[in-house]
């Protein structure tokens, strides 16, 4: 009884209800449409045979005087289907046919009503007629059961009932079939959403490969699960990695306040000893910090902040900033800008990111490293911002793990860094719909950022590089 | 100077008051938005230290409301938010400045130092003096002696910052701030290697005494030497 109540309430079903209604209603019209015209064809047939008999008969009474039509009546009146006929005189009496008798008839056509007297007790016969003057007060008439037509007209009305209710009964039941599948498969979906709430996060939604509406529906929800699996995952992880990368600071914290406690005799001693915690502590912060950022980046919300910024501008802020450091260590950090770069963004993120990137390939290289900042623009392509050294690069297997927060080469355990730094690139690129690569620059690495025409605004064509 | 702290943290209220109070500052207390605004409207304060989030009216109203009135008193925010337009939502606002929890003291104190002794607005100078340096504003020249310098235009910035607030201690997060508008912190030392070129181009090879001082654990300050 349920299940039947959810089939009424289905959508499917109700579609299907009223896909019946409306074709059972076209049906009914079109056979009220045939049983009209068939009627009054059927109609216009009698009046004609009618009217040919009235014509014959006449002809024959002109020609053999009263004695040879009432002859030929008697004969043509024999067959199945014969006409009924009667003549009478001026005073109404019959002299001849079967009709019987009935007042007041005029010439033209008339139906008449007839109660054959052996059958008195049934409804009486209705007969069109056509009454035809003679002349000499001779009346002439002929005419044919309507019953035969009434005959024909049952036949088809109860043809199209019965198909009417054919189609009826097949629609309901094809309505019932249909839904219930299409019931079964949203049970399916919603178990399958049921088992995943319940913690089976690796349950997936059927999908039969038909390529229909829901197939597409399962489709689209299956690749959903996947995505907040992936984000899980990568959750889990950060979660796991921020654990493990401040246990250590913090342990380190610990120890130095707890050997300042055991071993500290002078004010100086104790000054050192809490100066080195105070580094810690805030070194620790700066990671927080550095995480906070990152999430508040990938949240998105800066975007409501957005303007139109002159990379190029920002770039050479960038590369000026670092130039004294970069001579200091002995790095050779050279800037090529294409003017008018602009793109929609947050002028703080993007120094941000660009700083980052010229602060990596100046920790992680050697002195005599080459650091090159380029940035190109073209309406057609975006904006192209790329910093490459000619250092000793990345291992190929490594270059995916460097967005990952945390992550930390070989190489670069023992400088100074937090590993969140190109994380925070990578997460200021995606708000910007920007597209970051890392490639091996054949020596050394090679960090592409493009950014995609609709949020560059590149307003100058001419490419008119300027070295600095 | 006579300073109002608004904060609705009591332990935060606490720290930045006994330290204001240290050095010599005179401070007021409020510990939610509307009694904040009450006594911001009524008492003559040199500087107003915000936070952003406070009962009954949050920060950024409470200043609203102060600036439509025509009150100018140099307003620093302090915030736990650090969001990346809540920085430019404060000095929107009417803020002058703009501080993230958690911060160091000494950037605290510098930078309610810088606020409270800022120059009325009016009154912009063409040219700054400090001793025998002096630079020109408008011609973008520096002399030490009476000879010119030579500054790239990055390290006139940093100069011009330093001498905007002579005899002040400003920290390096203001100097990043306001020389290369980095509102983060870089990991390398970009401002200590800037500062000590610009010391070696300003003593002309350490002839001249030492204008620039390092002032531990807080920042830079330029100031004449003593005589």
């Amino acid at each position: 009884m349920r299940r039947l109540r959810r089939v009424w309430r289905s959508a499917s079903f109700r579609l299907a209800a009223l896909y019946l209604l409306l074709f059972t209603l076209s049906a009914l019209v079109l056979g009220g449409a045939v049983f009209l015209t068939a009627r009054a064809d059927l109609q216009s047939q009698m009046a004609e045979r009618i009217t040919a008999e009235t014509t014959y008969l006449r002809g024959v009474f002109r020609n053999d005087g009263i004695a040879g039509m009432v002859g030929r009546m008697v004969e043509r009146g024999r067959g199945e289907s014969a006409l009924d006929y009667l003549v009478l005189d001026a005073a109404g009496r019959r002299l001849a046919g079967q009709m019987p008798v009935t007042p007041r008839l005029r010439p033209g056509w008339a139906t008449i009503a007839i109660t054959a007297p052996e059958e008195a007790d049934k409804e009486p016969e209705n007969v069109r007629a056509l009454i035809t003057d003679l002349g000499g007060g001779l009346l002439l008439v002929v005419g044919d059961d309507l019953g035969r037509i009434d005959d024909v007209e049952e036949a088809i009305a109860t043809a199209l009932a019965w198909a009417v209710a054919l189609a009826a009964v097949l629609g309901i039941a094809g309505g019932l079939v249909l839904s219930r599948a299409f019931l079964s498969r949203i049970d399916t979906i919603a178990r399958t959403a049921e088992a995943i709430i319940a913690g089976d996060l690796a349950r997936r939604v059927p999908v039969r490969g038909t390529d229909d509406d829901l197939d597409r529906l399962a489709g689209t929800l299956n690749r959903m699960l996947d995505r907040i699996g992936t984000l899980m995952d990568s959750l889990r992880q950060v979660s796991s990695d921020v654990a493990h990368d401040l246990r250590t600071p913090l342990s380190r914290l610990s120890q130095r306040l707890e050997g300042a406690l055991l071993h500290a005799r002078s004010v100086g001693e104790y000054e050192t000893a809490v100066r080195a915690a105070v580094g810690e502590a805030e070194s620790l912060l700066d990671t927080f910090s550095a995480l906070l950022r990152i999430a508040q980046v990938e949240g998105g919300s800066p975007r409501a902040g957005f303007r139109d910024v002159d990379l190029g501008q920002i770039a050479e802020t960038v590369v000026d900033a670092y130039l004294p450091d970069a001579e200091a260590a002995e790095h050779r950090l050279t800037v090529t800008l294409a003017p008018g770069c602009h793109v929609r963004g947050d002028q703080e993120l993007l120094t941000q990111a660009i700083a980052n990137l010229v602060e990596n390939a100046l920790r992680h290289t050697p002195a005599g490293t080459r650091i090159e900042v380029r940035l190109t623009c073209d309406p057609g392509a975006g904006a192209r911002l790329v910093v490459a050294d000619d250092g000793p690069g990345v291992a190929a297997e490594d270059l995916p793990r460097l967005l990952r927060r945390f992550y930390r080469g070989e190489r670069s355990r023992t400088t100074p860094g937090n590993g969140l730094g190109l994380s925070l690139v990578d997460a200021i690129a995606h708000l910007h719909g920007a597209d970051l690569r890392l490639e091996h620059a054949g020596p050394g690495l090679r960090v592409v950022m493009d950014f995609a025409p609709s949020t560059a605004a590149g307003r100058s064509v001419r490419q008119n590089p300027r070295v600095s | 100077m006579k300073l109002l702290m608004i904060e609705d943290d009591a332990q935060t209220a606490d720290y930045v008051t006994r330290g204001l109070t240290q050095h010599g500052h005179l401070v007021d207390h409020a510990p939610d938005g509307r009694g904040g605004l009450l006594m911001a409207g009524a008492g003559d304060y040199d500087v107003l230290i915000v936070d952003r989030m406070l009962p009954g009216l949050d920060g950024l109203g409470l200043v609203r409301t102060l600036r439509g009135a025509g009150v100018k008193t140099p307003v620093l925010f302090l915030t736990a938010l650090r969001g990346v337009g809540d920085r430019v939502q404060g000095l929107e606002a009417g803020g002058d400045d703009y501080l993230v929890k958690p911060f160091a003291f000494a950037e605290l104190l510098a930078r309610v130092q810088a606020l409270g002794r800022r120059p009325p607005l009016s009154d912009v100078p063409t040219s700054l003096r400090v001793a025998d340096l002096e630079i020109d504003l408008l011609k973008r020249k520096v002399l030490r002696g009476g000879e010119a310098v030579e500054l790239q235009p990055r390290e006139f910035r940093l100069l011009e910052f330093l001498m905007r607030h002579a005899e002040r201690v400003v920290t390096r997060t203001m100097l990043l701030e306001g020389v290369w508008d980095f509102h983060f912190d870089p990991k390398t030392n970009i401002v200590e290697t800037h500062i000590s070129r610009l010391r070696a181009k300003l003593s002309r090879a350490g002839h001249d005494p030492e204008l620039i001082h390092t002032i531990r654990g807080s920042g830079y300050v330029l100031r004449a030497p003593a005589t």
